[in-house]
């Protein structure tokens, strides 16, 4: 129950998306580059060779990121649902008088925030993706590290 | 100069995925290997654009991913097609044959 509730956490946090993205396209990276070792290529040959045969890693970084924030199906079902909610407080707060009209209200305030706070988590990662964590030290390639 | 184009055309790469994918899990170094293999070099994949056809396949249900171990002891996302996904491997196989029949057929008439 704990391991599957830390699951549920760890998949709502943004921050594992970007994690994920990074240590699989690192994989493919390491792959590659001990693929152009092994043909008997300097180090500084084999890393130039895989960034030339992977393209660009930023750009490919960022846009599976994004594709997979947009296919979580609990943040899918999460907007569903606020929606539903704000729905449901404008039919209260139109066909209603009084104190039942202001449970409407209240009911769209909490989906509006509810919706901006969605908005705000997505953009959090958006700031924090980049070179920081794909080239922690410019010295060094993600490749040579 | 025209024969030293090796670009996949639009859409291509899904259909070659889900063919590489129809025989066994494989993580995307796998996928991109076998395919250069298959290809015998003919055709260019640039490696990164794997990635996000795979995250738009695995959006749309036609594959899963679960981190696994790779052949070499090292942590690695596999891939693997689902019910979906082979329905859409017959779909788009049967589409790239109409029209490559299509093509040749055009070619051959002029």
């Amino acid at each position: 129950m704990k391991t599957e509730l830390l699951r549920l956490v760890k998949h709502l946090d943004p921050r594992t998306i970007d994690r994920d993205v990074e240590e699989e396209l690192h994989f493919h990276l390491e792959m590659l580059k001990s693929e152009h070792l092994q043909k008997g290529l300097s180090p500084t040959e084999a890393t130039v060779r895989t960034s030339k045969r992977f393209g660009d890693l930023k750009k490919v970084k960022n846009q599976c990121v994004q594709i997979r924030k947009r296919s979580r199906p609990f943040q899918r079902f999460l907007k569903a649902s606020l929606i539903l909610v704000a729905l449901i407080g404008l039919i209260i707060t139109v066909s209603t008088d009084g104190r039942v009209s202001r449970i409407g209200n209240m009911l769209i305030m909490v989906a509006v925030s509810g919706r901006l706070l969605l908005y705000v988590r997505n953009l959090i990662p958006q700031s924090q993706q980049s070179t920081l964590s794909l080239f922690r030290d410019n010295s060094q390639t993600p490749l040579s590290r | 100069m025209a024969n030293d184009r090796k670009d996949l055309m639009q859409g291509t790469l899904e259909l070659l995925i889900l063919k590489t994918l129809a025989r066994e899990s494989m993580h995307g170094y796998g996928i991109v290997q076998r395919i250069h293999e298959a290809a015998e070099d003919l055709v260019k994949v640039e490696d990164g654009s794997l990635y996000p056809a795979l995250y738009r396949m695995e959006e749309r249900g036609w594959i899963n991913s679960e981190w696994g171990v790779s052949e070499n002891n090292r942590r690695a996302k596999f891939y693997k097609l689902t019910k979906a996904g082979q329905k859409q491997l017959a779909s788009e196989r049967a589409n790239w044959e109409r029209i490559s029949r299509a093509v040749t057929k055009i070619l051959l008439t002029t």
